[in-house]
Order: structure tokens, then C-alpha cells, then sequence
């Protein structure tokens, strides 16, 4: 009797597993083809010197593509330039997203025109968004003529590098927001009205309704949201790209991890290295990640 | 909304307007200087109405001979590119977040993990791949590898975790195959996500340029980008075309999104009659 | 040109392609375009050339590329400006430079904002390599490795720095709004700058009541010095239709195709017997830009131009903005781009 349950199990875990691979196929074709043999040619790369023009030649170097990325200044001060820029564009972007989507889905007049008002950051381009920000930024630009007015101390926002990174950070939560507001105000439409009737009944406000059954209920997508931003924002590269001209100046205030990727790989063909750099940068998102995996808690992953 | 007092009401209307005005203001300066020669653009007045109006930039870039051409690509590619991931990703993410199999929880670290990994490194492998495959200057080669994509798995997947299993459990004893469930059951239900899926794909693909610029050279190949990007001068930007040109590229992402819009509004509608 | 690379890589990069000179020496170390030597006829007329031009594109004897056109720096100046303020011919010399400066800059309401400054500059090697020569100074040596931060070499660039910092006579196109030099020059921002061909089809087309005149790039330390940009047609030595390719090449730099290409003045030919036909020796804006090739410095740095140029820009930016003085952000900048530049070899 007990062997036959055994077999039964044994069965159905196969035949589920048939089904969730099923499900599964196309995508992990598609990924290991297009997104996993090419990282893993990179991993090879990291550990290779290689010369890939006129003729491919590869020569093993052993770790010391990551000994001279632990001896390389540079590669720190980008990682800590870039980890300044997630600790504040992360929460920020993410806070600001929840605040629109939940504004907007509770009911105001003339929804449908304020949620394509608040989307139109997200696709203006790049290019443009620059340009304008140059124009409000420049020492004699809007945000300086305004501080002049009100009497506060002007800056030169685009040259001098205290204050060059924080121009880019409210560019970019101001431009990202959006785009998780989209998928907040589709996390929102998936929670089935009756439990908020329920707790109304129960005598909850507009405010306890909110923090006792909106947000928890949101919490799978907000891990999304803080996961994705993490790996945007760590993967920073068009706007210092813009702002320092692919320099990553003045002195080194702008570069980024994957501007000096960019640096190596496109300008001077040092695959190798730059893998490695690549790598490290992987291995902390991932890392990070996890660790947020692990406190957003186990219930809500599984 | 009904319970707020008047001056609640109000400040939260202020608050929503000078938003508004924060994210308008750059897109109606882009589209007024759209309509400016660039000596306007250049010159050093603000105005923010055009002061010399003209269709120039647009009538150049509409008169570049492969115009047509190069947003029939774009079309092709990004539509054939959104409802493949929708399909996909919908599924892949539906199998991580609601089915038992044999090595999920690997799967679903591998692609959060894979998104870790920066473009930059992959692009040359995977214009090698590309080459093998004989893929360089086609649809294929485009549409492809970008028919799945890792973030949106993840994204499913997030949807799909707090999905009612009394539904599922329902459509299995009505004798539903697990994808006539997905299909007829679960699908349906998800069309919040699949919403914003479709919008946030249809633009990644649209605005791509990272990877055409490296596999597309034929310029009868080339996508919207790619051909409005010859308009950037090496020594001279041509603010007026570049300007236009944004417009050309922004304006169907905002129709998607607007048309889409319709199937949030409409729950929002059903549910505040409801209560 | 970071496209091109890739498609080296892959072997799909066309028969003929062009080439900038600071990308031609990596490329030509490499062994990934076909020289050219045994396909040039008499015919073809080498000699026609422009020396200087021909050189960014030569390894060993061996010619990797036919430059098919080019541009030099010159001085532009605002005339208008230079009658207010009393002046009756362009800076000659560098010291003549910082005096006018002095001059043009303008402060109209005197609310502390400068309004027009003498001179608008570009702080980035590719404008400024040629001051690091003037006083005898070197951007690369031989092997490749940067070698700008001698003490010869810094002599020009602090004389940029000085004016800048302390004479406050120059100003950066994002100081005033503008996103380029020819912007800055254009709306009045900037009452000389030094710039290329580009300039000329830009301001006729976008501030055509401006009325400006062009000069050669004032001499330092008596040395007369400029830089020059230029393209060539290269072949791609994977190609399978070599003689059809360099028929191609042949045609657009010989004398009939590359008059039809640089008619328009939107680019200067590298034949002289085309600048000739063309009279642009003698057209009152681009003389003083022809007349700088023969002594111009070609922006070309090594097979690693990408360390050399991001190093120095992100340290010379620095100093301008008064974060480090000179002598030490040059030499920071000049090891870590010959740290970059060793583990690439």
C-alpha cells in the first residue's frame, strides 16, 4: 500500500515536472542560446588574455585579471560612486512609484489623463531628457536663476562634481518612476475589491487599509520593483555616459562600474578584464538581491 | 475619495497638478522645439512657443527615402517581439510562481541572476551566435533573442504568487489540462499585468539600439533608431531633427499606452460602482 | 567606429570602410586592413596628397589608408566684438590672446555675470594636444604610452588653466548653457573660439547675420600649431573583392570624385590639386584652416587612444574646476593610463 502511494507520488512529481518544463521550454531555450552561452563565454573570457581582432588568439591568465581588478582604483571608486547612487535612487524611485500608482487608483477625477501625464518621463528619450537637463542645470540655467531668486546659494550642477552625480540621481527617479508605477497600478488591479470591504467592515480607515492590506499584498511585486531598480541603477552607464562625455570626470566623479566596462571593452577590446569587471558587478547585485530575498521573508517567495 | 473634506481634496489636487507640470514640461519643450529650426533652438532666447513654426524637421525626416521602411522594421519587430514575450514570459513566469517541478527554485535563480550580468560584456558573444546563425541584417535575428526576456519572467512570476489556487484547483477537477488553465483560466485573470507587460516590452523593444546598431548594417534593414540616428552629426547635433525625431519614436509608445489604459481604467470603474 | 570593431571581430565588416586617424593605429597593429601600397598606380597621384594626412595612415612603409578628407583648427573670431572693444586684427600670438580676452569679456549689466567671455574652450585632449607640443612636450612617445605630463608639456596647458581659473576671460560650452563650442560662439557667448570646418555650414545655416572671421590658431611659444582631424578610406584585408574595393577607393579619393565630394565645403579635400581647383586656399574662411595642415598635429595617440584620452580628460576637467593643481592631476592621469595601457599589451 505504502510503496503504491510512493510510486503514485514518484509519478505525479514527474509528470508535474513534465508539465512546469513544458512551460518552461521555449523560454529556457531561447536563454541559454542567447543570454547564457554568451555570459558563459564571458566567464571564459575573465580568465584569459585575448587578442580577438585579425584572429582570435586566447592565453590563460589565471585569476590575474581579477588580481589587477582588486589593485585597480578606479574599479572602487566607480563601485562606490555606484552604490551611493543605488542607496538613493533605489528607495527613492520606489517610494515615489507606490505614491503615483496609489493616487491614481484611488479614484481621482480624470484618471486616464494623469496616468498618461505621470508616464510621459519614461518615454521621453534619453537624448532629449539630457538636453533639458543640461538647459535647467547649467550655471546660468533655470535651477540657478530660480535658487538666485529665492536667495539660496547657487552651483555649478553639471561641473562640479559634488553635486554632478545628484543630478543625474533626480534625473533618474524622476524618469524611472514611472515605469513601476505602471507595474504598481497593475499589482493594484489584481487585489480583489472584497478584502478591502472585509476590512472595512472591521473598521479599518483609508490609511489602515493601506498599510494592513495593500502593502503586504503588493509585496511580491515590490520585491520586483527594489530587484530591478538595484540592477538599473548598478547597471548606471547612459547619463554619465552623457554628462562626462565617456569620461566618467571630473575626476572619476561620474564613472560607473559598467561606463568603465564600456571603457575596456568597445574602446580598447580588453574582453578579459573587462569580464572580470563584469563578474564583480554580477556577484554583488546577486548578493544584494538574496539578501533582500531573504528579508522580504520565505512565505511570500514560495 | 468621497470621504475627504474639501481642502484635503484640494491640496491633493494642487499636489497631482504641479506633478503633472514636472513631467509635461520636458515633453511639450521637446515637442515645441520640434517645430523650431535649430537657429531657433540654438539661439540663445527661451521661448517656449515656437517663434519661426515649421514642419521642416519633420518633413525631412518623413522625406528620408527609407522612412517607410525603417518604421515598417520597427513594427514588425516590436510587435512580433511583444506578443511572443507576453505568451512566453507569461508562461515561464506561471510555472515558476504556481507549478511543482524539479529544479524551479535553480531556474528561478538563474534568471534573476543573468540579469546581473551587464549588456555590454554579452553583446560581442552574441553577435558571434548571431553570425554562426547566419542571423545578421534579419528579423530573426532581432526578434529571436529578445522573444523571452529575464525581467519579465521575474515579473510574471511576482503576479502570479498571490494567484487564488481555488480557481486552479477548480478548472483541474473540471478536467482543464494545466494549459488550458493558463490559458482560459489564469490569462484572463491577469490582464492587469499582461498590460503592463505588453506596454513596458513594446517599449524596450522599440527604443532598443544597443543591440541593431552592432547586427543591422543595411540601412534597408535598419529600425527607426538606427536610420533617424544618422541625423546626429559627428561635429554638429541637429537639435531640430533629434527633436522630431524623439516625437516620431515617443508618440506610438504613448497610443500603446494610452489604448491599454482602458483595461485598468475599466476595473477601476466596475469595482468603484461596486462600492 | 566601435560597431566596426565588433564587426572585425566577426569577419562582417564591408570591403571598404572609413576609418578615423586616432582609431587607424590599433587597426593597423592588428593586421585587419589590407595595404595598399602594390594597388596604387602613378596614376593615382600619391604625391598629391597631404604629407601630413598620409602619415596617420602608414606603418612601416606600408599605406593602410587614402585620407579622404580632413579638418584643422583656426581661430574664430566675432567682428563685431573685436571693433567694440577697439581691436582691429585677430590674436596673433597666444599672449596677444589672453590680452584680448581680457577685452572681450563683457559683463554688460555688471551683476557679477559674465555675459561674453573672451575666448570659448573645449577642455578635452582631442582640441588641446597640440598646446602640450608648443613648448616641446609629448602626448604619447613612441611606444604608445602616455608622456603628456612632463614638465614641458604642461607649459601650454596651464596658460588654458590660468586664463580660465584666474583671468576668468575663457569659459566651457555647459559654464553658459551651450552644448557645444560653435553654440557658444554662435549665440554671442564667446567672442573668439577655436574650432574646425564644421563651423562654417553650421553658422550659415543656424546664425547666418553673424559675422565672424577666421584666423590660424594663435602660436605659443612662437611655435605655430593646430590639430587636424582626418578620415581615410581603408580595406577591410577580408575582403573577397579586393581589386573591385580598391577601384571604389580609388575613384572617391582620386581628383574627380573627391572635387564632386568636397564641393559643398561641408569637408576640405586632402589633394592638393583639388583644394587648389577648388580655391579654398584662397576662400577668405577656410584659408587660415588650410593653411594649418602643413604644420597640424594629427589626433592620433598610440594604439590605445581611449586610455590616453579618458585619463587626461577626467583629471584636466578637475583642474579646471580648481579641485587639484595641474602638475599632480597630470601625473596621476598620465600612470593610470599607462597602467591601462601595459595590461592591454
Amino acid at each position: 500500500m505504502r510503496l503504491q502511494n510512493r510510486q503514485k507520488y514518484i509519478h505525479s512529481l514527474l509528470r508535474e515536472s513534465a508539465i512546469g518544463y513544458g512551460f518552461m521550454a521555449p523560454t529556457l531555450l531561447v536563454l541559454a542560446v542567447f543570454v547564457v552561452l554568451p555570459i558563459l563565454y564571458a566567464v571564459f573570457l575573465a580568465f584569459q588574455k585575448v587578442q580577438l581582432l585579425g584572429g582570435i588568439e586566447y592565453e590563460f591568465v589565471g585569476l590575474r585579471n581579477f588580481a589587477r581588478l582588486m589593485a585597480d582604483d578606479r574599479v572602487w571608486i566607480a563601485l562606490r560612486n555606484t552604490a551611493e547612487y543605488v542607496a538613493i535612487v533605489v528607495p527613492s524611485q520606489t517610494v515615489l512609484a507606490l505614491i503615483l500608482a496609489t493616487t491614481l487608483n484611488a479614484g481621482v477625477r480624470g484618471q486616464t489623463g494623469w496616468r498618461i501625464l505621470y508616464f510621459l518621463p519614461t518615454i521621453t528619450s534619453s537624448a532629449v531628457l539630457t538636453l533639458i537637463f543640461m538647459w535647467i542645470y547649467n550655471t546660468n540655467g533655470l535651477l540657478n536663476q530660480f535658487l538666485a531668486f529665492i536667495r539660496l546659494p547657487t552651483y555649478n550642477w553639471i561641473g562640479d562634481p559634488a553635486v554632478a552625480l545628484k543630478g543625474i540621481m533626480i534625473m533618474n527617479i524622476w524618469s524611472t518612476a514611472p515605469f513601476f508605477m505602471v507595474i504598481y497600478l497593475a499589482a493594484l488591479q489584481e487585489i480583489p475589491q472584497s478584502i478591502y470591504e472585509a476590512a472595512k467592515i472591521d473598521g479599518a480607515n483609508a490609511w489602515q487599509q493601506f498599510w494592513y492590506v495593500t502593502l503586504p499584498l503588493l509585496k511580491p511585486v515590490t520585491f520586483f520593483v527594489v530587484a530591478m531598480g538595484i540592477i538599473g541603477t548598478f547597471q548606471l552607464f547612459d547619463q554619465s555616459y552623457i554628462f562626462s562625455n565617456g569620461s566618467g570626470g571630473p575626476n572619476n566623479a561620474t564613472l560607473t562600474i559598467v561606463l568603465l566596462i564600456y571603457q575596456y571593452v568597445f574602446r580598447d577590446l580588453q574582453m578579459g578584464y573587462a569580464a572580470a569587471i563584469a563578474f564583480l558587478l554580477a556577484a554583488i547585485i546577486i548578493t544584494i538581491t538574496l539578501l533582500q530575498q531573504w528579508l522580504f521573508g520565505k512565505q511570500t517567495m514560495n | 475619495m468621497s470621504q475627504l473634506r474639501f481642502w484635503q481634496q484640494s491640496i491633493l489636487y494642487l499636489l497631482l497638478t504641479l506633478y503633472a507640470i514636472l513631467t509635461l514640461i520636458p515633453f511639450l519643450w521637446a515637442l515645441s522645439a520640434s517645430f523650431k529650426p535649430l537657429s531657433e533652438i540654438v539661439s540663445d532666447s527661451i521661448h517656449f512657443l515656437p517663434q519661426q513654426f515649421t514642419l521642416e524637421n519633420y518633413h525631412q525626416i518623413f522625406s528620408q527615402p527609407l522612412f517607410l521602411r525603417w518604421l515598417l522594421n520597427s513594427v514588425i519587430i516590436a510587435t512580433s517581439v511583444t506578443l511572443l514575450n507576453l505568451l512566453l514570459n507569461s508562461m515561464a513566469g506561471y510555472a515558476l510562481a504556481r507549478l511543482q517541478f524539479f529544479g524551479k527554485q535553480f531556474w528561478f535563480f538563474l534568471i534573476l541572476a543573468v540579469l546581473a550580468v551587464p549588456a555590454q560584456v554579452t553583446l560581442i558573444p552574441m553577435f558571434l551566435i548571431l553570425k554562426t546563425f547566419g542571423w545578421l541584417n534579419s528579423y530573426q535575428g532581432m526578434i529571436v533573442p529578445a522573444m523571452v526576456n529575464a525581467t519579465f519572467i521575474f515579473l510574471m512570476r511576482q503576479f502570479f504568487i498571490n494567484f487564488p489556487k481555488e480557481l486552479e484547483e477548480a478548472a483541474t477537477l473540471d478536467g482543464l489540462t494545466p494549459f488550458q488553465t493558463f490559458w482560459h483560466i489564469v490569462l484572463p485573470l491577469a490582464k492587469p499585468a499582461l498590460t503592463a507587460q505588453a506596454i513596458l516590452v513594446f517599449m524596450g523593444s522599440w527604443n532598443n539600439f544597443l543591440l541593431p546598431v552592432v547586427i543591422l548594417f543595411d540601412p534597408e534593414m535598419f529600425t527607426l533608431p538606427l536610420g533617424l540616428n544618422t541625423f546626429k552629426g559627428q561635429y554638429i547635433s541637429y537639435w531640430n531633427y533629434i527633436m522630431a525625431a524623439s516625437m516620431i519614436f515617443t508618440l506610438p509608445v504613448l497610443g500603446i499606452y494610452a489604448f491599454f489604459n482602458r483595461y485598468f481604467i475599466q476595473s477601476v470603474t466596475f469595482t468603484g460602482s461596486k462600492g | 567606429m566601435d560597431v566596426i570593431k565588433t564587426r572585425l571581430i566577426g569577419d562582417a565588416a564591408p570591403d571598404v570602410f572609413f576609418l578615423d586617424a586616432l582609431e587607424a593605429p590599433f587597426l593597423m597593429e592588428n593586421n585587419v586592413l589590407e595595404p595598399l601600397n602594390s594597388y596604387i598606380t602613378p596614376d593615382f597621384d600619391l604625391a598629391d596628397i597631404e604629407e601630413t594626412l598620409l602619415r596617420p595612415f602608414t606603418l612601416q612603409n606600408q599605406i593602410f589608408g587614402i585620407p579622404k578628407d580632413y579638418s584643422t583648427l583656426a581661430l574664430f573670431y566675432n567682428k563685431q566684438a573685436f571693433v567694440d572693444a577697439g581691436l582691429d586684427h585677430p590674436p596673433v600670438t597666444w599672449d596677444e590672446l589672453l590680452v584680448d580676452a581680457k577685452q572681450l569679456t563683457l559683463d554688460r549689466n555688471q551683476n557679477g555675470r559674465i555675459d561674453r567671455y573672451g575666448l570659448g574652450m573645449i577642455p578635452e585632449l582631442a582640441r588641446q594636444a597640440y598646446l602640450i607640443r608648443s613648448f616641446g612636450g609629448q602626448v604619447v612617445d613612441k611606444q604608445g604610452y602616455a608622456t603628456f605630463a612632463s614638465d614641458a608639456g604642461l607649459v601650454g596647458l596651464e596658460s588654458l588653466v590660468t586664463q580660465y581659473r584666474d583671468d576668468r576671460t575663457s569659459a566651457r560650452p555647459i559654464d553658459v548653457g551651450a552644448n557645444s563650442g560653435i553654440e557658444m560662439f554662435g549665440q554671442g557667448k564667446a567672442a573668439m573660439a577655436i574650432e574646425g570646418n564644421w563651423a562654417i555650414p553650421f553658422f550659415q545655416d543656424t546664425f547666418p547675420n553673424l559675422e565672424y572671421g577666421t584666423a590660424e590658431v594663435p602660436r605659443m611659444n612662437n611655435q605655430p600649431g593646430t590639430m587636424v582631424y582626418t578620415v581615410a578610406y581603408v580595406m577591410n584585408r577580408q575582403s573577397q573583392h579586393k581589386s573591385e574595393a580598391w577601384e571604389l577607393m580609388a575613384y572617391l579619393t582620386g581628383k574627380t570624385g573627391m572635387e564632386q565630394w568636397t564641393r559643398s565645403g561641408l569637408a576640405l579635400p586632402t589633394r592638393k590639386s583639388v583644394a587648389e581647383t577648388l580655391q579654398y586656399d584662397h576662400d577668405p574662411l577656410r584659408s587660415a584652416l588650410v593653411a594649418g595642415v602643413s604644420y597640424a598635429m594629427p589626433w592620433q595617440v598610440g594604439n590605445y587612444p581611449a586610455a590616453v584620452m579618458n585619463q587626461f580628460n577626467n583629471q584636466f576637467i578637475s583642474v579646471m574646476l580648481g579641485e587639484q593643481s595641474l602638475q599632480p592631476a597630470m601625473l596621476r592621469a598620465q600612470e593610470q593610463a599607462n597602467q591601462q595601457i601595459k595590461a592591454a599589451e
